[in-house]
């Protein structure tokens, strides 16, 4: 799993890395909406029956989250031991302040 | 079962299947018969066309042919006109020795001799005639006697018509055996008149070869004495079956006092044989040619009938498509208004007013809703709330949110009670679905409001012109936490004041930050003087949702006092 995922219908690309040590670590880049949530919760879910209890979710290339999107990472957050959402642009971390998930997604206000 | 066997016996039903298979059967013809007609058309064109071709190439063939065999026609008329005078100069010769010499018949026979005797000879017979006694016969004869002799009355009537005339006289003696053709000639003017008379021979069988060499090899041809062509009057041919093969071109010629009639064709082309196959080339090629174009034709023909036929049926898929998207979109739409409150209480002091927009393009109902109800104490409670997610799932979830809310407002609990309870109702680890919720109880005499936000968007207060987001704190979504605990912010409300409260479909917009779609929205809000139904309307069709497929739900209430 070395290379993005591409849907080109959906504008949205993924990755999923699994590091070893139950860790594995998602990479999301573009335009994430309720159409595009559904194989990456599947890829995930694949990931987590495989014993992955640590996640680290780089979302440093998303350019849009819908609130199906943060609501994926909301579940992840609450079914890992430990949840890390590396690199929330600017305008991503403004929605997860506005929803009030910066404690539980771990985004600095 | 009694379905599967009365709806044969149905006399409607069978007459109807019958008017469909009849009405298949016509059109099946109808469409072969308008599918064929072109190529048949073009088929029939090419053929005419090479009919006229070959038609007017043969035409132009044969008329360049009659007109080469004309003149072959006039070459040999010509020969046989120029032979007239290698008969007179003899003959005349011989008449003026005799009239000279007062009929020497020594003499005449001398000049004479060669001409009979001869080999090869020219002539069969020649004789002297004394005009004066014609009937007794000639006066000497060299060679065999002449055939004319035989008839003495004829050969009077003959010769002494010679006397009158200054040319050579010319007689056919055509009977069988020995045909001959005899020639006369008397010196015009002379008083003692002597008339020389001479007679060739003609074949027996009149047929004569030409010969291969000749210019006139490969041509028939038959020479008649006097005008027209009657059998009875033939001199030589090389044919034994007549007539002539078409086409045939005859010419009379003068001959002496008499004329020769020259007919003749030709065996082959004269002009070569590409201009005789000609017509039949094109003839050949053109209906190849047609045929070939007419297959053509018809294969895109087909193929246009075809792609027609597909056209017609992807149109028809097409606009079966729109009306499942339609009537999905109209379930969808209807569905969702029957979750939301058809009226909106109306208390005195205060108006209420909300809106509910579609996504631009979905089929699907989505998960957001408003709702106001009254508490008492001339006090309202506003709910706006998102369901994360679309379709049936976002819409339960919405509904069982909705009236769990409901309930729980009839029972008095405050805003924030109620949010922790209904925390119970959706775990975003079973469901993936997540709530954002906000209450507002709006105490209409007291000019309060009280903001209670499970994650969701700031409410908008404008009043005197001026708009403000009201800053709350701000709790977990529904779906995060069981028994999640909220806080109350409370804000007063000038006179007129409009409260306005919203989901993210409003303001959200790709390629935008959130900041920047609730700044347009506090612009718009401020912007003109309207009243709350229009106010809403306006928030909706003036906010840029171009690529937002998410749903809007709005709600407003407007102190009137």
């Amino acid at each position: 799993m070395d290379q993005l995922e591409n849907q080109p219908d959906l504008l949205i690309s993924f990755d999923v890395a699994l590091d070893g040590d139950h860790h594995a670590t998602v990479t999301i880049a573009g335009e994430l909406d309720m159409t595009g949530v559904d194989p990456l919760a599947a890829k995930v879910q694949n990931a987590f029956d495989n014993g992955v209890t640590r996640l680290t979710v780089d979302v440093g290339g998303v350019r849009f989250a819908d609130s199906s999107a943060i609501a994926l990472w909301v579940r992840w957050a609450s079914v890992v031991q430990e949840f890390e959402l590396r690199d929330p642009p600017a305008l991503l971390r403004r929605v997860i302040l506005a929803m009030g998930l910066d404690d539980k997604l771990g985004v600095e206000s | 079962m009694s379905f599967v066997e009365s709806a044969p016996a149905s006399p409607a039903g069978r007459s109807a299947t019958a008017e469909v298979q009849r009405s298949e059967t016509e059109l099946r013809p109808a469409a072969v018969r308008s599918s064929a007609r072109l190529p048949v058309t073009t088929l029939v064109i090419g053929l005419a066309v090479t009919l006229a071709l070959a038609l007017v190439s043969h035409s132009q063939y044969t008329r360049n042919e009659k007109r080469l065999l004309k003149l072959r026609v006039r070459d040999a008329g010509a020969l046989v006109t120029a032979s007239v005078p290698s008969v007179e100069t003899p003959l005349a010769s011989a008449a003026e020795l005799a009239d000279a010499t007062n009929g020497n018949i020594a003499k005449f026979k001398a000049l004479v001799a060669p001409l009979a005797t001869g080999a090869p000879r020219q002539f069969a017979s020649i004789s002297l005639w004394k005009l004066s006694a014609l009937n007794a016969g000639p006066v000497a004869v060299v060679g065999s006697p002449p055939k004319l002799a035989a008839s003495p009355s004829a050969a009077a009537t003959f010769l002494a018509r010679t006397a009158r005339t200054p040319v050579l006289n010319v007689t056919g003696l055509l009977g069988a055996p020995d045909p001959r053709l005899g020639y006369a000639y008397a010196t015009p003017g002379a008083a003692s008149g002597y008339v020389v008379y001479a007679e060739s021979p003609l074949p027996a069988s009149r047929r004569s070869k030409l010969q291969s060499n000749s210019a006139f090899a490969n041509l028939d041809y038959a020479i008649y004495l006097g005008p027209g062509q009657r059998p009875s009057q033939l001199l030589v041919t090389n044919l034994s079956r007549f007539p002539l093969p078409s086409p045939a071109v005859a010419e009379t010629l003068g001959f002496g006092d008499n004329a020769l009639t020259v007919a003749m064709s030709s065996r082959v082309p004269l002009a070569g044989s590409l201009p005789q196959r000609l017509p039949w080339i094109i003839a050949v090629l053109g209906v190849l040619l047609s045929i070939a174009a007419a297959v053509m034709t018809l294969r895109l023909t087909q193929r246009r009938r075809d792609a027609e036929l597909l056209a017609g049926d992807l149109e028809v898929t097409a606009s079966e498509n729109r009306r499942l998207y339609a009537e999905q979109r109209g379930i969808a739409q209807t569905l969702q208004h029957a979750l939301l409150p058809e009226v909106l209480p109306q208390i005195p002091g205060m108006e209420a007013s909300a809106h509910y927009a579609a996504g631009e393009r979905g089929v699907d109902i989505g998960g957001d809703w408003y709702d106001v109800l009254e508490l008492g104490d001339s006090r309202l409670l506003l709910v706006v709330g998102d369901v994360s997610g679309r379709g049936l799932r976002a819409a339960t979830t919405m509904a069982s949110l909705r009236y769990a809310i409901r309930a729980y407002a009839a029972q008095n609990d405050p805003p924030e009670q109620i949010l922790t309870k209904i925390s119970h109702l959706v775990d975003v680890v079973d469901s993936g679905q997540l709530a954002t919720v906000m209450c507002a109880v709006v105490d209409v005499d007291a000019h309060l409001i009280t903001v209670t936000s499970a994650g969701h968007l700031p409410p908008l207060l404008i009043s005197g012109g001026q708009g403000r987001y009201v800053e709350t704190e701000i709790g977990v979504p529904i779906g995060v936490e069981r028994g999640s605990s909220y806080t109350s912010t409370t804000i007063s409300a000038p006179a007129g004041a409009t409260f306005v409260a919203y989901t993210d479909g409003l303001v959200e917009l790709r390629g935008e930050t959130l900041d920047q779609g609730l700044a347009r929205l506090r612009e718009v809000a401020t912007r003109g003087d309207h009243d709350l139904p229009e106010l809403l309307r306006t928030l909706v069709s003036e906010m840029p949702r171009g690529s937002s497929e998410d749903d809007t739900a709005i709600v407003g209430v407007r102190w009137t006092s």
